[in-house]
């Protein structure tokens, strides 16, 4: 990697480099030793919950800092001209702060994470990553399990919430919802990520509900060469990545890594270990050729393995009315592979065919759960004309489902196929050259619920090149799943009286419906000068057929053993609840080095209860979603690459007993040359731990804790 | 615990023997990007009244090179041409341009710039995210701190410009 010392210069062009104060050149280290000390003590402390001196200082050190005076700079502008074209690509610019960020033309709530900021974060897995962005809620529940919902509904399984992968959908069809943990990518190869706020539906078809996730990787050539990094620390116990990529040809290049990370078991509430700590081995490649002028190729896999503990309170249904608490181990395997093709037609509008495979087994709560998708999808995009610009696609998804008697949940039946088809179109008309109106919908057959659609219309005003205020309307569905249709489970036993018991029972529905979103939203972004942007939504959501939990005429079971009385809960889909919210993001750059991100996130829910709602579990939308999240980001690069970024955030109380929490997370980095990166994070600094979630049926909630980890990493 | 406190050591050292590495610019570096570009693209010959003729690099929009553009040029020569850099306030001045820088501040205004040059040969260079979909020859991507080129080649072939190989080797080619 080549540093601007070395490039060839002309006798015209003097270099002096000079720094105005030698100060400068010590505060990185006396801030490095600082962080570290605090970290030492604060980790050598048993568990507190006053204010005390530590957590003080951790906060004036994340916030305090940063605002050190502008970092003047002077410097007569070396001669690049003599650089080659290789070495020009491997510069590093001193900001990205002054490329402005374009106005997304989207009438939507969008939220992009770019390389730098998940660099810059010091997030070692991607739910980490996900608590950038205002109006997600992203919950730990233990070491693998997280609960992350958009605008409401945060769940151990989220099923409102559509993620994808290079397009490949990572939503879990058994429990609708994402395993978090089988998304274990090398961070360093994500391009960006963009979250979208709100239905989605039209184009991404159910599911998408009140949000999608569009996590993107860097094409193969721009990941040429070697990548080796390694990290440690007291959560993150280990984590290396190794990654090489090379030329296929004069066409094609490729990537491949592996990756292996080792992650602590967590706390119990109560203390001791909840021995749920893990590890995964992920291979994967990425492949990209330039076909031809007009044809694109990409090909790409993962094979990944973990290991992981999980602790649960569950019935024993084979033994009524048993119940215990215990730490199940098991392995978890998931293997995908994807192609796409993207050719240009001589009309200039451009076509994808997208083929995927995705392979998942895991153990959950003792059942052995396997399950396969097959997705064919084809999309379309031409202008007509000078004022429309068209999408439109098809979508096959063949879904197979194999679901083992755990300990208590169970299925029937234990296994089924199903085909989902879908088609949509959408097209963007430019009314006036400051209006654009978006309409579109999706038309979708699953075999759960049959037919639905999900229209939605957006209009677009940018009154100038800097503003843009935006309306949108929109329906969304989630597609019923196998639990709700097979689900078995006695969730719970009491006693009825000496020697006698009674068991709660779930039970899947017949009559399964679609969950329905109707939402408007309204927005304003505006880049107010060269270094402020401003970023503002608000919305208000209707949803109906919500599943619901209701209770059915108890019955006697007489057998073998002593009698026992059941009371059968069945789901429906007879639940309504509105929720009424905004977010509010802000990006400021007071100097080039400095740039400052706040953002905030309201939400109010109401649930209503039909008459004949007997609900047990009253909205788990409600319950787990703070109705306030507040953010404030700093990044800031210091001389000599040196950098210090922290993060405060405020995450309101669940009502469900989880009380609310402040995270404060920093980072120090040092890019020493092109080629090698150190870091060092602590996270959670203000308290020794803290609960983001309650339990859930299989999974027992753990406390998340202080923790530190360094990273060193090599490109070459 | 060990490994937290040998961690701290090793990086008080390296922190205290730290080289004077420095990094450039943005807008420095994208210059030197402009006027290598000059190097790996040819013109149709109709382009230039003579062979001595220089390159014109036009920028539309708000300037972000300051002087950094102009120093990147000054007396050097491409192919026995010289440079000249203009700022263009007319889109109606572009057809006399051989290069046009199009300034993030212009991205509203891509179908109208591209309308008027659409006949002549000149290549365009852009820093906006829809750059290239709108018809734009070469764009900027800033990512990780690195500087990207994207290259629409059809675009590019169609306005009867030549992009080399071998830049087009190092760049990401995207389609309209």
């Amino acid at each position: 990697m080549l540093v601007l010392t070395k490039i060839p210069r002309r006798s015209s062009c003097p270099q002096r480099i000079a720094f105005p104060s030698t100060a400068w050149e010590v505060a990185p280290v006396l801030m490095a030793i600082t962080i570290m000390l605090a970290i030492l003590r604060a980790s050598r402390r048993p568990m507190r919950t006053d204010m005390s001196a530590s957590r003080v200082a951790g906060l004036a050190l994340v916030v305090v800092l940063p605002l050190v005076p502008s970092l003047a700079q002077t410097s007569n502008p070396p001669d690049l001209t003599q650089a080659t074209l290789e070495d020009l690509l491997k510069m590093q610019v001193t900001s990205v702060s002054k490329k402005e960020e374009p106005l997304s033309k989207a009438g939507a709530a969008v939220f992009v994470i770019t390389q730098e900021d998940i660099r810059r974060s010091g997030a070692t897995n991607i739910p980490d990553l996900l608590r950038l962005v205002p109006g997600v809620n992203v919950a730990q529940i233990d070491s693998n399990n997280w609960a992350i919902g958009i605008r409401g509904f945060g769940d151990l399984y989220a099923d409102k919430v559509l993620v994808l992968i290079d397009g490949r959908s990572v939503y879990n069809p058994m429990a609708s919802g994402v395993n978090w943990d089988a998304q274990d990518l090398p961070l360093e190869d994500i391009e960006r990520i963009e979250v979208i706020r709100g239905p989605g539906g039209t184009v991404w078809g159910a599911n998408a509900v009140n949000g999608v996730i569009n996590i993107m990787t860097k094409s193969a050539k721009n990941t040429q060469g070697g990548l080796v990094s390694a990290g440690g620390g007291s959560s993150t116990t280990g984590q290396g990545l190794a990654q090489y990529g090379g030329a296929i040809g004069d066409t094609g290049t490729y990537r491949v890594f592996g990756k292996y990370s080792d992650i602590a078991s967590t706390t119990l509430p109560g203390g001791g270990s909840a021995e749920d700590g893990w590890h995964s081995t992920h291979g994967g490649f990425r492949s990209d050729w330039d076909l031809s002028p007009t044809d694109t190729l990409t090909v790409q896999g993962d094979l990944l393995q973990a290991r992981e503990g999980q602790n649960q309170t569950t019935v024993i249904a084979s033994q009524l009315p048993l119940t215990e608490t215990f730490t199940e181990r098991s392995d978890m395997s998931a293997a995908n592979i994807l192609a796409r093709w993207n050719h240009t037609l001589a009309n200039g509008s451009d076509t994808s065919l997208q083929i995927y495979d995705d392979y998942t087994r895991r153990v959950v709560a003792g059942g052995l759960i396997w399950q396969d998708t097959f997705d064919v999808n084809f999309q379309h995009h031409v202008k007509l004309g000078s004022r429309q610009d068209v999408v439109w696609g098809l979508d096959a998804r063949v879904s197979s489902l194999h679901m083992g008697q755990g300990y208590t949940i169970g299925f029937l039946p234990d296994q089924r196929t199903d085909l989902l088809v879908s088609a949509f179109a959408q097209d963007e008309v430019k009314i006036a050259s400051t209006l654009s109106l978006t309409v579109g919908s999706k038309f979708e057959h699953n075999d759960y619920s049959g037919f639905a659609f999900e229209p939605s219309a957006q209009l677009v005003w940018n009154p100038t090149a800097r503003q843009a205020l935006w309306l949108s309307a929109a329906k969304a569905i989630r597609q019923p799943d196998v639990v709700d249709t097979s689900l078995v489970s006695d969730v719970a036993t009491f006693p009825t009286g000496p020697g006698t018991f009674g068991v709660v029972e779930i039970l899947g529905s017949p009559n399964p419906n679609v969950e329905t979103l109707n939402d408007f939203e309204a927005g304003y972004r505006i880049q107010a000068a060269k270094r402020l942007s401003v970023d503002a939504s608000t919305f208000l959501s209707y949803y109906h057929n919500l599943r619901t939990l209701e209770a059915q005429a108890p019955y006697f079971v007489t057998g073998p053993g002593a009698p026992y009385v059941v009371v059968p809960t069945v789901f429906e889909f007879i639940g309504t609840a509105r929720s009424f919210g905004g977010e509010l993001s802000v990006n400021w750059n007071p100097v080039d080095r400095w740039r400052l991100s706040a953002g905030s996130a309201l939400i109010q829910m109401k649930f209503s209860k039909n008459a004949a709602d007997v609900d047990t579990q009253p909205g788990d939308g409600a319950t787990g979603t703070p109705q306030q999240q507040y953010q404030l980001r700093s990044q800031l690069t210091l001389p000599h690459r040196f950098e210090w970024d922290g993060s405060l955030a405020y995450v309101g109380r669940l009502t469900v007993g989880v009380p609310a929490y402040t995270r404060v997370d920093a980072r120090f980095g040092w890019r020493m040359n092109g080629h090698t990166d150190f870091s060092v994070v602590g996270q959670n600094l203000l308290s020794p731990r803290h609960a983001e979630f309650p339990s859930e049926l299989g999974v027992n909630y753990t406390l998340v804790v202080r923790s530190v980890f360094a990273k060193v990493s090599w490109r070459f | 615990m060990i490994f937290r406190i040998s961690l701290g050591i090793a990086l008080g050292t390296v922190l205290g023997t730290s080289a004077r590495a420095q990094v450039v610019d943005e807008y420095q570096l994208k210059a030197a990007f402009l006027y290598n570009f000059a190097k790996f693209v040819d013109w149709p010959p109709q382009a230039f009244k003579s062979p001595t003729d220089p390159i014109v690099i036009c920028i539309v929009g708000k300037n972000p090179f300051g002087r950094n553009l102009d120093q990147a040029v000054k007396g050097q020569v491409v192919r026995g041409r010289s440079f000249i850099v203009r700022q263009v306030a007319d889109l109606q001045q572009l057809s006399v341009c051989h290069m046009v820088f199009v300034a993030a501040s212009e991205r509203k205004q891509l179908a109208a710039i591209f309308g008027e040059i659409k006949t002549s040969a000149v290549l365009t260079v852009g820093e906006s995210e829809d750059f290239t979909a709108e018809g734009g020859m070469i764009n900027f991507r800033i990512e990780d701190g690195n500087v990207r080129l994207q290259i629409n080649a059809q675009a590019a072939a169609q306005q009867q410009i030549h992009i080399s190989s071998k830049l087009l080797g190092l760049a990401q080619i995207v389609r309209k």
